[in-house]
């Protein structure tokens, strides 16, 4: 049985394309041109996946991301535009799994749907705990990092951070969230934590830290540990 | 009179008798040491030169009173019969009554003559406060000054308390610090743009004159001065010059501002032209292209070859993209114009500014000429990321359109700066071009080489002035150029407790 996307997109010609380069990759395709029709589609049709954009006429999409959370953690990639910057990152901090800019290509959009799904049903799942790609691997069960197989030290802090960007798997996570995962709910504004903290992980944990190859930052918005 | 005198005044009148007295006892006094000595019609004329200086001494009460009481005196005195008030012959009667005549006449002439020296020389004063006024207006730059100059002018003339104020459009500018009653006399001055107060006709009652700046349809303020007298025309007068001074510098004053901005909305209006010009060449060059790629497309592609088509397809995508650069680029700069948008300031690492923009270019075609060095440790800095990383990008974007050879980012700190270089092995910049490549939409000779420079350096521009940070151009040694961004470094933040 294929995969069903639901897209949700009030631009026809948007909708279109993006309803036959998923078709074409052999997803089911619904789509939606509003939150509310998006909605009552949601709970009448099986969807697995929802590219959800971002300035639709009726309301705060945050509100639906808020509402799929409560009940599923079925995954939610959204599309905006760079002026729509602070409803994107409330979005994500509502539990959306991804984001995309506009204009971008049907690769990325594949992509970031094809890292969402990944994660279909992980409320189930045991979560990811285990990141090894390249020269570097980092086993939270363990407590073990290791980068070309020579194990590293990493403090406290930064062992919690690396943890909590292999548990998304992929995914990124934003400042707020990383913040109050790391030092607690009342620092969710201390963003230069995060700047030297992960400062300091990059420099252990990549061989070029201004040339990040698996820690990377998503400027404005958060970071997240690439996976192939 | 009726009205009772003043203190001032019966002071004034208790010296003026001392001075009647004094001036006729003195007369007295020489005519009696000289007594036998020299003639009766010798010593009328002593007496006669004590009522001249007396009433150039005295106002012309005191005058009077020193010729009647000198004749008076002459007579008892020496006129014979001695010491009686009559007079023995003819003769000396028409003598004293011809010396009445002559000290009332000389008496009133040189009271006269008094007064007119008083008022030519007050009216000097004034011509001169006048004078040092208008100077001292000429050089005043604002209205405050003005208002600060004409209220010391009115100061030195008006005991009272004095007020002055601006006016725009029949309102009083400014009301703080003035008592009520006195803010709404100015309010009616400034609304009738007449003169109010003892001896104008309108409102005689008040206390103060109200003087508006300026003729009717253009008050520009209005004075409020005390004490105000009716028979003061003089003072009333004066304070209608000070006014009439001040209203000519405010009305110069607003004229210069109304011509300022007039310049200005012609100067915007000539950028605005300027950047839709450009905007709508960068957008249309673009989607000139796409649109005739797709075109062809769609009508030939059964008759291209593939390889044809392939390229058409790439060149609507590299187009697109370019366009997309192109209006965000726009967008920001039009956001960062209005000023209206927030800035996001929060520390930021370089370091991850310039690695995610450098990750994004690397996919480009001509990205691997990219080099980065960053210095260890660099401090954070307070800034907006997504702006930070567009300066960065747009750059490094200029560069690798501009040269063929290795483009070089390189950071590090220099005392209280973060600098952040972007340097190629390109063209160059034309010494001419540096000062003008910031401007938007400037090409130098670049015209037509490579497309839709247009608004990146100016954005960069802009992003480098909101973050209170410098960006200049240079010429490299062996050829190329440099862009250098100069970041403040302000106090670190504490570090996190945790380690």
């Amino acid at each position: 049985m294929s995969l069903a996307v639901l897209v949700v997109e009030d631009d026809r010609e948007i909708r279109d394309v993006l309803r036959a380069s998923l078709a074409a990759e052999g997803f089911d395709v619904l789509t939606a041109v509003s939150l509310s029709e998006a909605a009552a589609l949601l709970d009448h049709a099986r969807v697995d996946v929802v590219v959800l954009d971002l300035g639709l006429p009726d309301g705060d999409g945050a509100e639906l991301v808020r509402r799929i959370r409560r009940t599923s953690s079925l995954p939610v990639v959204i599309a905006s535009a760079r002026h729509q910057e602070a409803e994107k990152i409330s979005l994500l901090d509502a539990g959306a799994d991804d984001y995309l800019t506009k204009p971008f290509s049907v690769s990325e959009l594949l992509a970031r749907i094809r890292v969402a799904l990944r994660h279909r049903g992980t409320a189930l799942q045991p979560a990811t705990t285990r990141y090894a790609r390249g020269d570097l691997l980092i086993d939270v069960d363990a407590y073990r990092v290791e980068r070309e197989g020579r194990p590293l030290h990493l403090t406290p802090t930064e062992f919690k951070l690396a943890a909590r960007l292999v548990r998304a798997g992929g995914r990124i996570v934003t400042h707020r969230q990383l913040l109050a995962d790391v030092w607690g709910a009342e620092h969710v504004h201390d963003t230069h934590y995060l700047r030297l903290y992960m400062g300091q992980l990059r420099a252990k944990l990549e061989a070029l830290p201004s040339e990040p190859r698996h820690l990377l930052t998503e400027t404005g918005v958060g970071y997240r540990l690439v996976v192939d | 009179m009726a009205n009772p005198l003043t203190p001032a005044e019966r002071a004034r009148a208790g010296r003026d008798l001392v001075g009647v007295v004094v001036a006729i006892a003195a007369g007295t006094a020489v005519c009696a040491a000289l007594d036998g000595v020299i003639s009766l019609t010798s010593q009328a004329m002593v007496y006669l030169f004590a009522v001249v200086a007396a009433s150039y001494a005295l106002d012309r009460v005191g005058a009077i009173a020193s010729a009647v009481g000198a004749v008076t005196a002459f007579n008892f005195f020496f006129v014979p019969p001695r010491y009686t008030l009559a007079v023995e012959h003819r003769e000396h009667l028409i003598a004293l009554v011809a010396m009445l005549a002559v000290a009332l006449l000389v008496s009133t002439l040189s009271a006269a003559l008094k007064r007119e020296t008083a008022a030519a020389h007050a009216s000097e004063t004034r011509a001169r406060q006048l004078r040092e006024l208008a100077a001292g207006l000429l050089a005043a730059e604002r209205e405050s000054d003005v208002l600060r100059i004409g209220r010391e002018a009115l100061a030195r003339r008006f005991t009272g308390p004095v007020f002055l104020v601006g006016a725009r459009d029949g309102e009083v500018d400014d009301r703080t610090a003035i008592p009520d009653d006195v803010a709404r006399g100015l309010r009616c001055c400034v609304g009738e743009a007449a003169v109010l107060g003892p001896g104008t006709g309108r409102w005689p009652g008040l206390d103060a004159w109200y003087v508006p700046l300026g003729p009717r349809d253009s008050v520009v303020g209005a004075a409020c001065v005390a004490p105000a007298d009716a028979a003061d025309a003089v003072g009333r007068e004066h304070a209608e010059a000070i006014a009439a001074l001040l209203a000519q510098a405010i009305g110069r004053l607003r004229l210069a501002e109304a011509n300022l901005a007039t310049r200005a909305a012609l100067q915007r209006q000539h950028l605005q032209s300027t950047f839709l010009a450009a905007v709508s060449h960068d957008l249309r060059t673009p989607l000139t292209a796409i649109v005739a790629a797709a075109s062809s497309l769609q009508q030939q592609r059964a008759r291209l070859p593939v390889g044809e088509q392939d390229r058409l397809l790439a060149a609507i995508v590299a187009d697109a993209s370019h366009l997309s650069a192109v209006t965000e680029n726009t967008l920001q700069l039009v956001r960062l114009a209005a000023g209206g948008e927030a800035l996001r300031l929060e520390w930021q690492a370089v370091e991850e500014i310039v690695g995610s923009v450098v990750a994004r270019l690397r996919a480009r075609p001509g990205g691997d000429r990219i080099g980065v060095r960053i210095a260890a440790d660099l401090p954070l800095v307070r800034g907006d990321a997504t702006l930070l990383g567009q300066l960065v990008g747009n750059l490094l974007d200029n560069a690798l359109k501009y040269s063929d050879g290795p483009v070089q980012l390189v950071a590090l700190r220099a005392g209280k700066r973060l600098l952040v270089s972007v340097k190629d092995r390109g063209g160059g910049v034309g010494e001419a071009d540096r000062a003008r490549v910031f401007e938007p939409f400037y090409r130098g000779g670049r015209i037509g080489a490579t497309r839709g420079a247009g608004l990146g350096l100016a954005l960069c521009k802009a992003i480098a002035d909101v973050h209170g940070a410098s960006l200049v151009v240079s010429a490299r040694p062996r050829g190329g150029t440099r862009f250098t961004l100069a970041l403040p470094v302000e106090a670190q933040p504490e570090a996190a407790l945790a380690t």
